[in-house]
């Protein structure tokens, strides 16, 4: 458990708001399909039913990336960095919106979300002179960049639902990441025994 | 199911002195009906194997030699307008129900017996009463929901056996046997024999059992500040939102099989995301729960948590959908 109010526990608390709002989103899409009885209409009604709640979730999910987008490299990255890059995206963002589209701009933040896991992915792997692998640190790092990483493949994943082939290929990457990233950050100690007690094992062969 | 409602009976009596008691009473006791519960319940979880086994043994789908060829015509038809297939059929190997273990009746069954499970696994590793009777309650009142709402042993599997009754009923017509089979063999494959079905619903239903732990906890962390309940808690909070974000994950490929592309924003996805979403958000604030205000909003969401999922359970009943059950 952490213990100071810092940025950290404001960006907790913007994430956790902005989940609220999905949540609110999904009770009001629940009780308008039974009242408005959607799966009595036909599959056009349907269909615009189903775009007006994606164009409802739209800005939350693009929020929740972007939060995540400054909230998990912020030990491996500058901060001021961070903050910059995601005014940036949003600005560039609202452009291609205005531009493009709604879809356009969300595969550019998408996309240029999915990098900086990556990179922040790889800065984990190489760990540092804090986050080694033989620390939990190192190990809850590396789950959380896996389970976000998750997430973005999955928003990119629904977004190319029509590709068959790769969704379905998309959709296994997705829930590889999540799993092993939820594993690697909720049984970090469990790991880390399991190296020590690996090392120990090595060193009492090699003498 | 007698025998685990007295024991429930018995252990309720346990709990509730041991809730208005400031001592610990009766411990021993409560731990040895807490682990007999836990008994009754895998020893009738065998009994439903065994019975999933004879229907896979007893109940195959066996076509009349002279209706083979036309029905492989039409699941022909069938799968060239689809990108799955049906196996076509085969005398030489009928097709058999291979039944997942949890449900209708036995869903509940399942689940409470892993929330058992999970309550006699904190039983031995908390020391305090009161919590221990709080656990010992909740088992209780589902042991009672099983017995007067969803017994599994009464009368097993009626919505299965229902439908196909008529399939074994002798003297039935070659048109009829026909038409029949193509309503039972679908359903056979994208529903009874489906694989994702040994892993979406019990992923889910483990989750649920941990989820009322940590919606018990999070009850606990409300009244008194307790360190130890709420690492309990924790821990059950992460093992519940592992096996609930696989299980819906698995669920998605399913779907896709058995429904096409156009069944998201359905009611039951809905209410499944605005669950992970509450769990999300509790699993986030958790991280500050040391300070004294995020103490108490994290033992909320803890409460809510367990609150959206009996709201998505009851989804499936009382919102129309491809989830429903009505």
């Amino acid at each position: 458990m952490k213990s100071k109010s810092s940025y950290d526990f404001y960006l907790i608390l913007a994430t956790a708001l902005v989940l609220f709002a999905i949540s609110l989103i999904s009770i009001y899409g629940m009780f308008y399909f039974k009242l408005a009885q959607i799966q009595q209409m036909a599959p056009a009604v349907k269909m615009s039913y189903m775009n007006r709640m994606n164009s409802f979730i739209a800005p939350f999910i693009i929020s929740l990336i972007l939060l995540l987008g400054i909230c998990v490299p912020k030990r491996l990255l500058p901060t001021v960095l961070l903050n910059r890059f995601a005014v940036l995206l949003v600005a560039v963002a609202v452009l291609t919106g205005l531009v493009a589209g709604v879809k356009a701009s969300l595969f550019l933040i998408l996309g240029a979300s999915l990098v900086l896991q990556l990179l922040v992915l790889i800065l984990a792997l190489g760990g540092s002179k804090n986050l080694h692998f033989h620390k939990k640190g190192y190990w809850v790092r590396l789950g959380s960049s896996l389970i976000h990483l998750g997430l973005i493949l999955f928003v990119l994943d629904l977004l190319l639902y029509e590709k068959k082939n790769l969704h379905l290929f998309l959709f296994w990457i997705t829930t590889a990441a999540s799993v092993v990233g939820m594993l690697l950050c909720f049984y970090a100690e469990f790991v880390v025994r399991l190296i020590k007690d690996k090392q120990n094992a090595a060193t009492e062969n090699s003498i | 199911m007698a025998v685990l409602l007295i024991s429930a009976v018995i252990i309720t009596f346990f709990a509730l002195l041991n809730l208005y008691s400031p001592k610990p009473l009766y411990q021993r006791a409560s731990a040895i009906l807490l682990a007999a519960i836990n008994f009754f319940f895998l020893a009738g979880f065998l009994w439903i194997c065994w019975f999933h086994w004879q229907i896979y043994l007893k109940l195959p789908l066996e076509v009349p030699q002279e209706l083979i060829a036309w029905i492989n015509r039409q699941i022909a038809m069938i799968n060239s307008g689809s990108s799955y297939d049906m196996g076509l059929y085969n005398a030489a190997a009928p097709p058999r129900y291979k039944i997942p273990l949890w449900i209708e009746n036995e869903k509940y069954y399942f689940w409470f017996m892993c929330y058992g499970i999970m309550a006699l696994l904190v039983h031995f590793r908390l020391q305090s009463h009161r919590f221990r009777a709080l656990l010992q309650i909740f088992l209780a009142l589902q042991v009672a929901i099983l017995y007067f709402w969803a017994d599994p042993f009464s009368s097993p599997l009626p919505q299965f056996l229902g439908e196909v009754e008529t399939w074994y009923k002798p003297g039935l017509s070659l048109m009829a046997k026909a038409a029949y089979f193509m309503r039972l063999y679908p359903k056979m494959v994208f529903y009874y024999n489906a694989e994702y079905m040994w892993f979406h619903p019990p992923l889910l239903f483990i989750s649920y059992g941990a989820i009322t732990i940590v919606f018990l906890t999070s009850v606990f962390m409300l009244i008194k500040r307790n360190l130890l309940i709420e690492k309990v808690g924790y821990g059950y909070a992460k093992l519940g939102f592992f096996m609930l974000t696989l299980g819906m994950l698995l669920g998605y490929p399913w779907a896709l099989k058995a429904w096409g592309p156009n069944w998201w924003w359905d009611p039951k996805i809905c209410s499944s995301l605005m669950m992970w979403a509450v769990f999300s958000t509790y699993l986030h604030t958790r991280l500050y729960a040391n300070k004294k205000s995020m103490w108490y909003f994290t033992s909320l969401l803890g409460i809510i948590c367990f609150l959206a999922m009996i709201f998505t359970f009851l989804t499936s009943f009382y919102f129309p959908g491809e989830h429903t059950f009505q």
